[in-house]
């Protein structure tokens, strides 16, 4: 019997061995995306990544406010990383509008960057451990964030989302006592977070379970298009804040971690060894930055753009995170494009789980540092 | 054998654990001590003054009725819309004055930055849930209301660890 199927339809021929899996939407494990994967017994044949679940119009809803009314909505795709996935669009239309950024307000957003990095991190690495079942590796980081989430707080006045930077500079001043305050916990955090190396770098368990699975080339890295931490990993001295260097990061003493591996664990180790670097950086601009001063330049009401196009991209805790905004001499944008590193890292998911065990899915999905609701915007 | 060691040190580390004080904020019975009294904004300077983005306090003395908070959240979250108030107010000839809706405010505070009347503030108090969606708007009168509020928690840190005190 032969179907008339609906043009654009076919039907895809099934070995009786080959079992589909949908891991997702709802998984717990998978966040808001869908993997179609493909099993023979216990080996991944092909896998399908499906984002576009948590779709949000993030780019068209920029189209119908100024630029400052768009500063609390582009912020929701990453509430952990706010300040990160602000930082582009401060930079963007700052360009835009020919302002000029107080070099006080330069330094605290740097700051404010790093431990919004840090924070991010933190979430990240508490995920991954709940995903190989390691329950103290959530819990640790989790209690830890909280250290820099109280100084984001102290600095913004918001735990999460802090809307703090604004094109321009900074919303508000540091508080009084901020820098003291700042180092102490920078410092402890940085004894703190050495304490992970034994339980769960150095752990054997975690290392049986990541080592060796899901290897990324060094020139499947650059041909696939990746960034961040998953290209420093495979061997690649590749970041923003060196090769491209914004606001005053060409100032600041600070090393870029790479790894020669390529496999999960190093895609895990790199973001935890440049939390240690953040720290230097926030030292380092505490101590370099002008200690009093003008911290906003003051835009005019409804501030208009030129017939102008400008792309920025800065570091964030995810890879290269940019943004290319068109403006037509009208107080909102034309053209919102937001580039983020999660969508340029998911491509190489079917290329990494192809003939890895399903069990090592969630430690290579993850190592990803992907995160679904920037990815779709 | 080599793994068990890096068991048996993992282990240990956990252990330590053990004899290490207590992180957790006990939060009803303990609370956050913030910075200041909440975000202010000065309108000469362009520059807003640290302090925790929880509920708004109106100065009814100070406001004018010119709905540019309201502009500010247009598009945003809405959530401030300007009503009548029964008081006649000397700078305020239309009487009226915002009324935010805090199942809709995401505290940015960017009506903050809009008043140029030093009218509209924010305030420490960010215990605002209650069982009807009504309950949650909040009209000129209770939004001029001081709360009361006792936040004294530190993060402390010493050779034990960090602690909330």
């Amino acid at each position: 019997m032969t179907t008339q199927l609906p043009p654009g339809i076919s039907l895809e021929k099934v070995d009786d061995r080959i079992m589909t899996l949908n891991v997702g939407p709802q998984h717990p494990g998978s966040g808001h995306m869908r993997l179609i994967i493909k099993v023979d017994g216990d080996y991944i044949v092909s896998c399908d990544p499906d984002p576009g679940y948590v779709h949000r119009g993030e780019e068209k809803m920029a189209e119908y406010r100024n630029y400052i009314q768009n500063i609390p909505h582009l912020e929701r795709p990453v509430i952990h990383d706010s300040s990160n996935i602000l930082y582009p669009y401060c930079l963007a239309v700052e360009d835009l509008l020919g302002i000029e950024v107080p070099e006080r307000a330069k330094y605290i957003r740097v700051i404010a960057a790093e431990l919004n990095r840090c924070i991010y991190t933190l979430y990240w690495l508490a995920i991954y451990g709940i995903f190989l079942g390691h329950s103290t590796m959530f819990m640790w980081p989790a209690g830890d964030r909280e250290l820099f989430i109280d100084l984001l707080e102290a600095m913004s006045g918001a735990r999460v989302t802090h809307a703090y930077l604004v094109p321009g500079g900074i919303r508000n001043d540091l508080p009084a006592n901020f820098e003291e305050r700042c180092l102490r916990q920078v410092n402890y955090f940085e004894k703190r977070i050495k304490e992970y190396e034994a339980i769960f770098y150095q752990n054997p368990i975690l290392k049986s379970r990541t080592e060796g699975t899901g290897i990324l080339s060094r020139t499947d890295a650059i041909r696939l298009g990746t960034t961040g931490s998953v290209l420093r990993a495979s061997g690649i001295d590749f970041d923003i804040r060196k090769k491209e260097p914004y606001d005053v990061y060409e100032n600041l003493d600070f090393e870029t971690v790479v790894m020669k591996e390529g496999d999960s664990y190093a895609r895990s180790y790199v973001p935890y060894l440049e939390m240690f670097e953040s720290c230097r950086i926030i030292r380092d601009a505490l101590s370099k930055m002008p200690k009093s001063g003008s911290v906003r330049t003051k835009l005019k009401p409804n501030p208009k753009g030129g017939n102008e196009e400008v792309f920025k991209r800065v570091e964030s805790g995810r890879g290269a995170l940019g943004y290319y905004i068109v403006s037509n001499n009208r107080p909102e944008p034309y053209r919102v494009k937001i580039s983020v590193g999660s969508f340029r890292n998911l491509i190489c998911m079917p290329y990494l789980l192809k003939g890895e065990l399903l069990g090592n899915m969630p430690s290579v999905y993850w190592s990803l540092n992907y995160w679904p609701v920037e990815a779709d915007r | 054998m080599s793994s068990a060691g890096g068991i048996i040190r993992a282990l240990n580390s956990g252990v330590k654990h053990l004899a290490i004080r207590r992180f957790t904020l006990r939060y009803p019975e303990q609370k956050l001590k913030f910075v200041g009294d909440g975000f202010q904004f000065n309108p000469e300077t362009g520059v807003g003054i640290a302090g925790l983005r929880g509920r708004h306090i109106l100065y009814h003395e100070h406001c004018t009725g010119c709905q540019l908070c309201a502009v500010a959240c247009e598009g945003i979250a809405e959530a401030i819309s300007m009503v009548k108030v029964n008081e006649t107010w000397k700078q305020n000839k239309k009487a009226i004055m915002p009324q935010i809706d805090y199942g809709k405010c995401v505290f940015c505070g960017l009506c903050v930055d809009a008043c140029p009347f030093y009218a509209l503030y924010m305030t420490n108090d960010y215990e605002l849930s209650s069982f009807t969606k009504s309950a949650l708007i909040y009209t000129p009168a209770q939004l001029a209301i001081k709360p009361k509020i006792s936040q004294d928690v530190e993060i402390k840190i010493d050779d034990r660890g960090a602690t909330h005190g």
